[in-house]
Order: structure tokens, then sequence, then C-alpha cells
């Protein structure tokens, strides 16, 4: 295991408390698993219509604000929702102030995944280097996190912790990096369904790849043959795998060699096809790229104890959130998407009796503003996530409920709001349901130390 | 490099590596036959169009690499996508998917890389295409076709102009009017609070023109006294920047022709302003205040102007250039001497898009084949796939070109004017972690579409190609007759493909395989050039354009 070696020269003290836990874990029962999915909404997430309020007055001043002429055939006038079409996705319960949330009516699975404890909001959480006040944010008292408001370094931002585009490792990664050694296969412990994600690359784990389709290779190796020969066919498995003298070849060739390497023992695990089973599941797979992704990793987590595993971080993800245009008319059917693939993966945690041992997350670049562009909505910072699965204490918010308008001191203007919870204080907490010690928590969030953390108590148990 | 003589180059050394000098003294005619072998001709017909065939090294060796490169520039455009659209019908107002699905345009792309006679033209389009980013994945809008088409035909007709024209006739285009939503963009309603749309004016700033950080005129960094980078604006800025693209809207008009539908027609016309729902207000962003009551005109003007001119924007755009056509890592130097021939080629002008191609093609750190290990460039998927096309000549059976897409995973991961958004298929920064690369702080911007099943897909798509299953179909006459010759057959794959580059040892790796497989009748002759192919494409050595 040549990732266990590279693992401990890099370690320190606090390496091997982890460790340590993990040695603990390997006496347990071969149950013993967890994984942690990452949903990425590429592109800004508009939050305030996801997750938007309910109770007459701060609907009001949310409708007040983004209103306009009424779209036909939607639920919008201007890019606001009316009251009266967010009455069959209400949530029940109650924020402080007799405040209450609706979800967009195209999120009803959200709404029953809620509903029955097995879905929590994190309210208003973002990137932040410390605990930030609008005064301060003014004044640049405070160190901001940089290249706010910029798509690609806020998803950096997110995925990292604390950096922005050309970041080496993410925050999935580097947990992972503390867990490779209870895994059969080292190199699916982070597993992307989503092609590259800075979010998976630890300082030893990689981020394995697979497509929708599940274990892909080349035919020709596969068949052992390349137009009708075999001898050319074992050609193209030299020259794919054979290092050669230059940087980038070498990195492609380690590549082709990680594919190829990953092809057999994903096949002997997952075969080359789901089961009915899954196919049932995941019904709208064939329509919907983050069903068809999460049905990839639900059949990973089938695989668990042929592969040998028992801790796994993975990412799935879908675009086309940057609506600053056609909100009404795009919107609702990305988050159809969204929750409907949630609730045909937690039908399938809870079929396959892994309920308990995966929990997801919703990421995204940044919130919106509240202000309207028209038929849309502009780059803002913190935003609404979901956090989702049988471990998490669900039906509830957690973090602060910001107030609705464009002046208050929880927003930076146009309704952008400062985050009130750090991207940090939301992963140490699924970083320590996955084993990581708190001691260990500043090397997967170099940040953490900076605010005050385990106080959101999202997680059953830690 | 296998058996490659680098021949020496007096000529082009002088062009490129003095640096200052923007306008080289003129090479002396009769002598430019001898000063490019195969090899090297092979080499620069690669960064500056797709690669080439024997006829295309023997002109480049004769006619030599600038007044080759200059005469190509001035070549006149190929057919227009708009005019190919027409010709194939897809102007049917009839037919649904010409009028809100994908028809045309996907064939028309590849028409236009596969068989437009303007192969250098072709290729910077490309590359400004992955710059100027426009994709059908953000076009909800009808006749989406021809949209597209006047992008494209606005990339061909500036690509080798005027930066300056370039970008405004982009700024201005329906397709990216609709794409990052300037179109329709309105001054702001006090009464409602909605404000002006921020999308182009944050993008156009942070990818087009002038990016998050001040550079110094090679590109490199300037750091504040505690040694941080500067950040080039604020978003106080965006949203004075933003007031600047109000008031614009779809052109209004009809088809004087009676060809296309109204809505066809105006995607290939100029965005054009409603002064009633331009920002009245005061514009203020990095370098300029525009006064409050500037007309929209004026003020497009005066922020494109700034744009344009900010120091940035020359090493910011060249870089990319450099990124796009010749190497990953180009040095500072490199980058310094292209940028400044952007901001002035030789008789005053700034923004000189000839002027800049030969200077980024004609420097020595592009002529000269690098030696150092982290050099060079991964070739972009969809370079690789129309380098085979071109390379060999191939037709479509019917015209139509109809590839289809090839932007999926398991197939070639990238397809032009389909990036996932504004920031392309990979970008400019990119690093691979945990790589001997990142250890050596290298970017690799194509590496960010290499992955598992990218680069699995890659060999299954071109498998699946080179024998002419698909309706793009190459002609191999003069592979075939080598086919019985596997040395002479790999030697000549090795020079057009990749220049030379494909090591003896590997060269010997395919030769033994090709040399093994039946011959004697045409299908397996055949067998043997498409497994050649494959294996040449499949090798590192022709994967890393160095």
């Amino acid at each position: 295991m040549q990732l266990n070696r590279r693992q401990f020269s890099l370690g320190g003290a606090g390496l091997l408390t982890s460790l340590g836990l993990m040695a603990e874990a390997s006496a347990q029962s071969a149950s013993d698993y967890k994984a942690l999915v990452c949903i990425f909404l590429y592109g800004a997430n508009d939050h305030y219509n996801t997750l938007i309020p309910y109770d007459v007055d701060t609907h009001a001043q949310y409708f007040n604000i983004r209103k306009g002429t009424a779209v036909s055939g939607t639920a919008y006038e201007g890019i606001a929702l009316a009251r009266s079409w967010l009455a069959d996705t209400t949530l029940s319960t109650p924020l402080s102030g007799g405040r209450q949330m609706a979800v967009n009516p195209a999120m009803p699975e959200i709404k029953t995944l809620f509903e029955s404890g097995r879905a929590a909001w994190l309210l208003n959480v973002g990137s932040l280097v410390a605990p930030t006040t609008r005064t301060q944010y003014d004044n640049k008292s405070v160190p901001l996190p940089p290249k706010l408001f910029s798509h690609n370094d806020q998803q950096a931002y997110w995925q990292s912790s604390a950096q922005t585009e050309g970041a080496q490792t993410g925050w999935g990664g580097r947990a992972a990096d503390l867990m490779l050694s209870g895994n059969g296969k080292a190199n699916l412990t982070c597993v992307s369904v989503n092609g590259n994600a800075l979010f998976l690359s630890g300082q030893t784990a990689l981020a394995g790849q697979l497509s929708t389709s599940g274990a892909t290779t080349v035919n020709a190796l596969r068949s052992n043959s390349l137009f009708g020969s075999s001898s050319a066919a074992a050609a193209l498995r030299t020259l794919m795998t054979h290092t050669p003298p230059t940087l980038l070849g070498a990195e492609y060739t380690q590549i082709n060699r990680r594919a190829l390497d990953a092809y057999d023992t994903l096949v002997g695990a997952i075969g080359t096809s789901a089961s009915a089973a899954m196919n049932g599941w995941f019904a709208t797979s064939a329509s919907n790229t983050l069903s068809a992704q999460l049905k990839v990793v639900a059949r990973l987590i089938e695989a668990r104890a042929v592969l040998g595993m028992r801790r796994q971080v993975f990412l799935v993800g879908m675009g086309g959130f940057d609506l600053h245009d056609n909100l009404p008319s795009q919107h609702p059917g990305l988050l159809q998407k969204l929750s409907q693939a949630s609730k045909e993966f937690d039908d399938a945690m809870q079929g396959l009796g892994m309920s308990n041992q995966v929990t997801s997350f919703t990421a995204s670049d940044f919130g919106r503003t509240l202000a309207s562009n028209g038929d849309g909505s502009d780059h803002g910072w913190g935003s609404h996530h979901l956090v989702m699965g049988g471990a998490v204490k669900g039906k509830a918010f957690y973090g602060t409920a910001p107030e609705i308008g464009l002046t208050h001191s929880q927003q930076v203007g146009s309704g952008r709001l400062l985050p009130s919870t750090s991207i940090e204080q939301l992963g140490a907490e699924l970083a320590r349901w996955m084993g990581v010690s708190t001691s260990d928590m500043p090397l997967v969030l170099p940040n953490s130390r900076n605010f005050d953390l385990y106080k959101l108590g999202l997680m059953t148990s830690a | 490099m296998a058996s490659a003589s680098v021949v020496a180059l007096p000529a082009l050394q002088a062009c490129g590596g003095g640096g200052a000098s923007p306008t080289p003294a003129p090479q002396p005619t009769g002598s430019t036959q001898l000063q490019l072998d195969n090899m090297n001709a092979s080499r620069f017909l690669a960064q500056a169009a797709w690669g080439g065939n024997q006829a295309q090294i023997d002109t480049v060796r004769t006619t030599g690499t600038r007044a080759w490169l200059q005469s190509e520039m001035t070549r006149p455009q190929s057919q227009s996508m708009k005019d190919w659209l027409i010709a194939k019908g897809y102007n049917d107002a009839t037919v649904s998917s010409n009028v809100n699905g994908e028809g045309g345009w996907v064939n028309a792309m590849w028409a236009k890389l596969f068989a437009g006679g303007d192969a250098v033209r072709q290729r910077a389009v490309l590359a400004w295409s992955e710059i100027f980013v426009v994709s059908a994945l953000g076009l909800p809008i009808s006749w989406r076709n021809f949209a597209l088409a006047n992008h494209w035909e606005n990339l061909e007709k500036h690509a080798f102009g005027n930066f300056r024209n370039l970008l405004e006739a982009v700024t201005l285009s329906s397709a990216m009017g609709t794409y990052l939503n300037m179109k329709g963009n309105q001054k702001t309603d006090p009464v409602t609070g909605r404000a002006p749309d921020e999308n182009y004016a944050r993008e156009v700033m942070q990818l087009f023109t002038i990016g998050l950080y001040q550079l110094n005129a090679d590109g490199s960094l300037k750091l504040d006294a505690a040694g941080k980078p500067i950040e080039t604006y604020d978003n106080n800025d965006i949203q004075g920047l933003a007031r600047v693209f109000t008031g614009w809207n779809t052109a209004p008009g009809q088809d004087p022709q009676g060809v296309l539908a109204t809505a066809a027609y105006r995607h290939g016309l100029p965005m054009t302003l409603n002064a009633n729902l331009h920002s009245p207000e005061e514009k203020r962003f990095p370098g300029v205040t525009i006064a409050a009551g500037t007309d929209g005109t004026t003020s497009l003007k005066i922020a494109l102007d700034t744009l344009f001119n900010h120091p940035n924007t020359a090493p910011f755009v060249c870089r990319q250039l450099i990124q796009r056509l010749v190497t990953s890592n180009p040095s500072a130097a490199y980058v310094g001497r292209v940028a400044s021939v952007f901001a002035n080629n030789g008789q005053g002008v700034r923004g000189d898009l000839q002027a800049v191609w030969l200077a980024m093609l004609l420097d020595s750190e592009a002529t000269q084949t690098p030696t150092a290990a982290s050099a060079g460039k991964l070739r972009e998927p969809v370079v690789r796939l129309v380098q085979w096309g071109r390379t060999f000549q191939a037709t479509s059976s019917d015209g139509l070109w109809s590839l289809g897409h090839t932007e999926a995973d398991t197939s070639l991961g990238q397809m032009p004017l389909l990036a996932p958004s504004v920031f392309n298929f990979f970008r400019p920064g990119y690093v691979p972690p945990n790589t001997a690369l990142s250890s050596q702080k290298l970017v690799a911007p194509e590496l960010q579409i290499a992955t598992e099943p990218t680069v699995t897909g890659y060999i299954n798509y071109m498998a699946g190609t080179v024998n002419n299953a698909r309706n793009v179909r190459a002609d191999y006459a003069n592979e075939l007759a080598l086919a019985s010759t596997p040395a002479a057959l790999v030697a000549s794959l090795s020079l057009l493909l990749a220049a030379g580059a494909v090591s003896d040892a590997n060269q010997a790796l395919i030769v033994q395989a090709i040399a093994s497989m039946p011959d004697g009748t045409d299908a397996a002759r055949s067998n043997r050039v498409y497994a050649a192919v494959v294996l040449v494409m499949a090798s590192a050595d022709y994967l890393i354009q160095r």
C-alpha cells in the first residue's frame, strides 16, 4: 500500500489521533461504514427562491422586493413566488419569532424528507475567514475571503475551505487522508461522478472519477483486440500506461493507469449495469443527471463490503444555477431534479439499510441577491443548504435566520447575505461524524480554529 | 525525439528572441526553403493550425513560416456559418428542431472545424471561443443556431483584426447578450429596487480583459507592500460598470432576403440601445468615472476603451492565447514579448491581432523544441479529433458533418460552444493536485478535463472514428501505400500527427504490433492503418504538444 507509506511520511501527532480512532473502529463490527456525499449546485443556487419566507410578514417583505409582472404558466410574479403557491410545501417547524418557511413548490420530496426528520436546513452558511459583522465588513477590519462573488473562486473556497482557484486540496480529501488506511481500495476513498473536483483531493487522497455509466474502460483492451489484433491491443496498453519523460505526459498516463486499474475492481464490485432495485429507486435517472450520479454512488455504497470500504467521500453535481435571467422558467426544473434525486437517494439508502451511515449535503458557489435583475438575481454570498440522511437531526433549522430586506445588517447590499455560519462550522460537524478527531480538525479545516465549533448539533452522534 | 534533426533557424530566432522589436527584419527571399525540416514545419503547423499533411508541410517549408502565416491570416473567410445553415435548410421554420432545438449548429461547427478553407483562422476561432465563451447550454432562446453562428462569425471576422473591435462585436452580439444577460438589462428601478444585472460587467472584466489581479507587463502578479496580489476591482466597480451595460436589446428588422425568420435574422445583428432604459447615474469603475447623464453609446465606448487600454489586458489575453496554441507555462519574458506587441504593433497601434499572432508563433519559445520535462501542453481532445480529420483530408459523405455531440465524459469530454459555464471546459490556472506539476507550481489547463472516464472515452471515440465508421471519413491513400512497410507508416504518422515526437522506443513498439497484423488485402491494410493511427494518437509523445 504505497498510499499508506506516503501518508505516514506526512504524519504528525494529530494525524495519528484519527488513525488511532480508525484502528479502534476497525475492531468494531464489519458493518462500520460512513460516507459523506457533497451535492454541488454549480452556478450559485438562488436560495431566496429555494427556502422561502412563508409567514405573512416576511413573505410580504420578500414578495415586495422580488415581485413584478406575473409570468404566465408559472407560480411567479416577477421573480417572486406568490404565497398561495407555497401552501403545499410549507415546513411545519417554526423559526423563532413566529416565522415560517416553505420550500419551492418544485421540491415536494424535500418537504417530505424534512418532515420525516431526514433532512435539515442550515441557514445563511458561506465563506468566511473569521466571524464577521457588517461593521467589520464595511471597515475591512476582519480578513474576508478573497474574490467574493466570483464563481470559480468561491466554488474553490467552498470545496477547499479557505482557498480560491488554484487550491490544491479540498476538505473532503483532507478528511479522507485520515481514513485511507481503513479502506480496502484506497483509490476509491474519494469518488467524483462529476468530473474533476477540488473537494476530493487530499494531501494523499486522490479523487477517483466515474461516469454515470459506472465502470468504463477502453473497449479494445477489454476485448483484447484493436482492429482484430491482440498485439496492437497490448501495444495500446503499454503506450497508455508507460510513463514518458514529460511531466504532462507522466500525469496523463497516471490517469490512464488509474482508469484501467479501477475498471477490473469496479466491474467485480458493481457489475456492468445497475440492479433492478437500483433502477427502481432511481426512477428519474434517465433524465436527471443528479439522479444518475447518485445512482452510481449508491451502487458503490452497496458494494462497500466487496471493496472493503469503511469511509468514503463522494461528490456529485449539476450546473445551470447562474440564473441572472429566466429564473421563473428555469429554476423550478433544477430544484425538481435536486428534490427528486435526493428522495431517490434516501430511498436507496433506506433500502440498503445504510441510511444512518450516509449523510449528504448541498453546497453551491454562493447565495444570490434578494434584489431582482428583472427576471433573475445576481451574485451573493451566504446561502441556505440542506443536510440529509438518517444520522441528521432533521425536521429542524440550524444557524441563524437572516432578516428579509435590502438594508438590514446581515446583508451587504441588495440582500447579499453576510454568512452567520461558516463552511468550517458545517464541515467540522460532518468531518467529526465521519471520525475525524477534534484535534485533527485543523488539518482538515485550517480556519476552523477561528470559529466556535460543534455548536450546531446537526448530527445525532459524533 | 526520434531522429529529429533540429535545423538552425537563424531568421526565426531573430524574429522571436529579440523581444523589443515587433517588426523584425524581413527574411531574405530564397533562403527560406531550407530553414525548416519536415518536423519543424509540422510542429509549426500544429501550433498555428491543426497540423498538416505532407503537401502542407512542403508549402510551409517553401514559403517560410512568417510569409505563410501572413498569407493564411489574410486568406478570405470560409463560407459563413449562417450561409451554411441556410444552404442546408436549417432556416426552415416548419422544422421545430430548427426553431427550438439543436438543429444545425452542431453540424455547422464541425463543418467549419474540419473543412473550413481558412484553417489558421478556424484554429484561432476555437481559441477565442474558449476565452469569449458562449455555450449553447445557456441560450434558452429560439433560433439559437443563428445566434451561435453569429458568434462564430464575429470571432472569425475579428480573429486577426483588432482586439477592441473583437471586444465590441462580442459584447453587442445577440449570443453573448443572451448568455451573460446584457440583453434586456435595464437601469435601476428605485420603486421596486430592481438593480442592473451585474453578470456581463463581472465576466467582461474577470474573463475577457483584465482579470482579478493587477499584472505586470509580462503577466506576473503585481504585489503590494505586504507581498500580496492586488485586486483589480471590487463589487462597487462591478455595480458601476453594470450600469454601462443597460438599455441594450435585440435589434429590430426583418431579413431583406426573406430567407430567415425574424428572430433568426435578428440574432445576426448587434444589439441596439433603448435610451430610456439606460442608467442615467454616474458609472464608476477602475480607471474611469463616466459622468451622470452620459448616453448609452458614449458610455459603452468609454467602458470598452477603458478595458481595452487597461495595462492588464495585453498580458492577460496574450498569456491565454499562448496557452491555447503553444504551451501551458510560457515564460514571463515570452508573455511580455507578445504583450508588448499587443500594446504596440510597432506602428503605434494597440490590439493588432495579426501582429500578436506573428509575435506569438514566431517567438523563439514557440519555434524551438523545448528540452525541459515541464514544457508543452496537453492537446485538447477536440483539437486531436480535428487534427485527425484535417491531416487525412476527411470528408463528410453527405456534406452534413453529423458527428453529433462529443461532450459526454464517455466521449471526448469536450465540445466547442458547449462549455459547462463561461469558465470554459478548463481554466488557464488549473493545477492538477498532488502531482509533480503542482509541486513545481506549473499549470495544466487541459488536464482539468482529463479524467478516468474521458481518457478512456477518448481512445474509444477515436477507435470508432479513425476506421471511417462515422459520417466523417479520412482519405488514407498515402498511408495505405505504406501499410506493408510498418516502419515507414509509423514514421510518417509520427511526422504528420506528432511532428516526429514519437520516441524511437514507442515507434518500435507500434511497428512491431503493426507488423504482426495480417497484410495482403485491402481490409487488412486498412486495419493496419487504423491501428497505427490509434496507437500514435494514444501515445503521450503525441498527446503532449511540445
